[in-house]
């Protein structure tokens, strides 16, 4: 935070919250699903739900899971490209007090796979935060690289993560770890300085334990 | 000149840490010293940072050129082509109450603050709602004075420094703290930015911005049906001209008894005393009046657990 916060973001208009956060919830959720899909569900919450319209939320969205950052002039035509590209989505809206007032769930769907939970939410002067993924709450907005890992709830792996970042010699900036009793499983998030190499996420998915490995690049620079 | 070794980091809290930097450190001018200070911070290159701010310069100038040809009209009418009309209308009808630069400044600060309301490709000076008071105010008379591209980058140097200071000690949120921390802050910023084009001055710079902040003290956000529309658009108006304003009293030597930061200061418990109505709900002041609150049912597809 400095004076480029004072002269700046650049950005497609009317509201940083309401406009600029709303595409890069689209587009960190994009990122974090990782790949094509069929169709998405988005669900809008309280003041995005009833001042998206005029805002222009609903667009900025859609242009945002399109990979247009938050200065890209296509903007305000997100429909018509997102129809040009095939990309199907559906709006609902929520009005729920104990949920952030600029807050947005989507759910990829693709083929015959289980639909794939995003959430996300705005915090104001442009910038946004991924809160939850599939059944985890989590907190990144982009400014580090982020591993998110969930795998069965066995000893060793939280060693077993440690060493291959080791191996790869990866520093951690932030680290934490969790367990679902229920599902007999755990996830960690680890926030990084620059996205995790291939290799390393090959590495990780080949253990036997590993369920799922999602890698996603930092924005800083670009946002 | 000092010879101390500029810190890796450089951290100021108020005019006073900017003037202690100053003193101690060898900082060719304020210019120099702001852009080190976002260097430092940023971990990037001086080279860098002034490239970024020449973007932003760049991108400014195309909103307000932009904002001069589009038609600008949104779905809810509140605003329709009011930057050209004034243009216009000042052209070709009379009266024309004060003349050419007078007129610039309402025709581009309306331009970019209906640009960003049409979802335009805007600079957030400080926030995107704000976002015509700076180019309608600096713009014009960088243009009118012929001033440099390097220059102009460096005033923005100055006034973003300034923001950064109300940014540090208050907010520039109309959420947190009213219209006045944005459309006050912006007002501020241009009117450094402006003073910095003809003397770098920490003493007029900072009389400026604390005249120009004084003046829209208290100034609540009740933006109808929520949207960056109005009164924000016609309110970016109010601050460029408040800022050509302070800036050319300070320029005359005209003292703000207030510092600077007190007037920050001033503006923090003005904004935190203001009640959650008048915070960007939409709940209190312009967007609860009758018609108001009928504009506001037409664009919120009048859903009856809508606030606004």
């Amino acid at each position: 935070m400095a004076i480029f916060d004072v002269i700046g973001p650049i950005m497609i208009g009317p509201s940083s919250s309401h406009t600029a956060g709303a595409s890069k919830i689209g587009y960190m959720a994009s990122l974090v699903y990782g790949k094509h899909f069929d169709s998405v569900e988005i669900k809008l919450y309280n003041s995005f739900a009833s001042t998206g319209r005029g805002h222009g939320t609903d667009r900025a969205i859609v242009a945002g899971l399109l990979g247009m950052k938050m200065d890209d002039e296509r903007i305000p035509y997100a429909f018509e490209i997102a129809k040009q590209k095939n990309l199907k989505y559906y709006f609902r809206k929520s009005y729920k007090p104990d949920h952030h007032p600029n807050e947005v769930r989507f759910v990829f769907n693709r083929g015959t796979e289980d639909s794939f939970l995003v959430r996300g939410i705005s915090i104001g002067a442009g910038k946004a935060q991924i809160t939850q993924v599939q059944e985890d709450r989590v907190e990144f907005g982009g400014d580090h690289a982020v591993l998110l890992l969930n795998y069965g709830d066995v000893p060793g792996m939280i060693g077993f993560i440690g060493d291959i970042l080791g191996k790869y010699k990866i520093n951690v900036a932030y680290m934490q770890s969790a367990r679902n009793a229920l599902q007999m499983s755990a996830m960690a998030i680890l926030k990084l300085d620059e996205l995790c190499p291939s290799t390393a996420v090959e590495d990780l998915k080949n253990n036997p334990d590993m369920h799922q490995v999602i890698s996603i690049r930092k924005l800083n620079n670009e946002y | 000149m000092s010879t101390n070794i500029i810190p890796s980091r450089i951290r100021i809290r108020s005019t006073r840490d900017i003037r202690h930097y100053l003193h101690t450190y060898p900082f060719k001018d304020l210019v120099d010293f702001f852009i080190e200070y976002e260097a430092k911070n940023r971990i990037m290159e001086k080279e860098d940072v002034v490239k970024r701010m020449d973007k932003a310069l760049q991108v400014m100038k195309e909103s307000v050129l932009k904002g001069k040809e589009h038609k600008n009209r949104t779905p809810s009418g509140l605003i329709d082509g009011g930057s050209k009309r004034v243009k216009q209308y000042t052209e070709k009808e009379h009266p024309d109450l004060l003349g050419k630069d007078f007129d610039n400044v309402i025709v581009n600060s309306l331009a970019v603050g209906e640009l960003n309301a049409c979802m335009g490709r805007i600079v957030a000076t400080p926030t995107a709602g704000a976002s015509g008071v700076l180019p309608g105010a600096f713009l014009t008379i960088s243009e009118k004075f012929n001033i440099s591209e390097e220059c102009q980058v460096n005033a923005l140097f100055v006034g973003g420094g300034i923001g950064e200071l109300i940014r540090i000690n208050a907010s520039l949120s109309g959420a947190q703290h009213g219209c006045q921390a944005e459309i006050g802050s912006a007002s501020a910023i241009t009117a450094a930015t402006i003073v910095s084009l003809f003397e770098l001055s920490l003493d007029k710079i900072e009389n400026a911005a604390a005249m120009a902040l004084s003046n829209l003290l208290g100034l609540v956000c009740d933006p109808v049906a929520g949207l960056v529309e109005f009164p924000c658009v016609n309110r970016n108006v109010t601050g460029s001209i408040n800022a050509v304003a302070c800036a050319q009293m300070a320029l005359a030597g005209i003292k703000c008894p207030i510092p600077f930061d007190e007037v920050v200061g001033a503006m923090k418990q003005i904004g935190d005393d203001l009640p959650a109505s008048l915070k960007e709900t939409s709940r209190g002041g312009l967007a609860i009046t009758a018609t108001g609150k009928k504009i506001s049912k037409e664009m919120t597809d009048g859903d009856p657990r809508d606030p606004a």
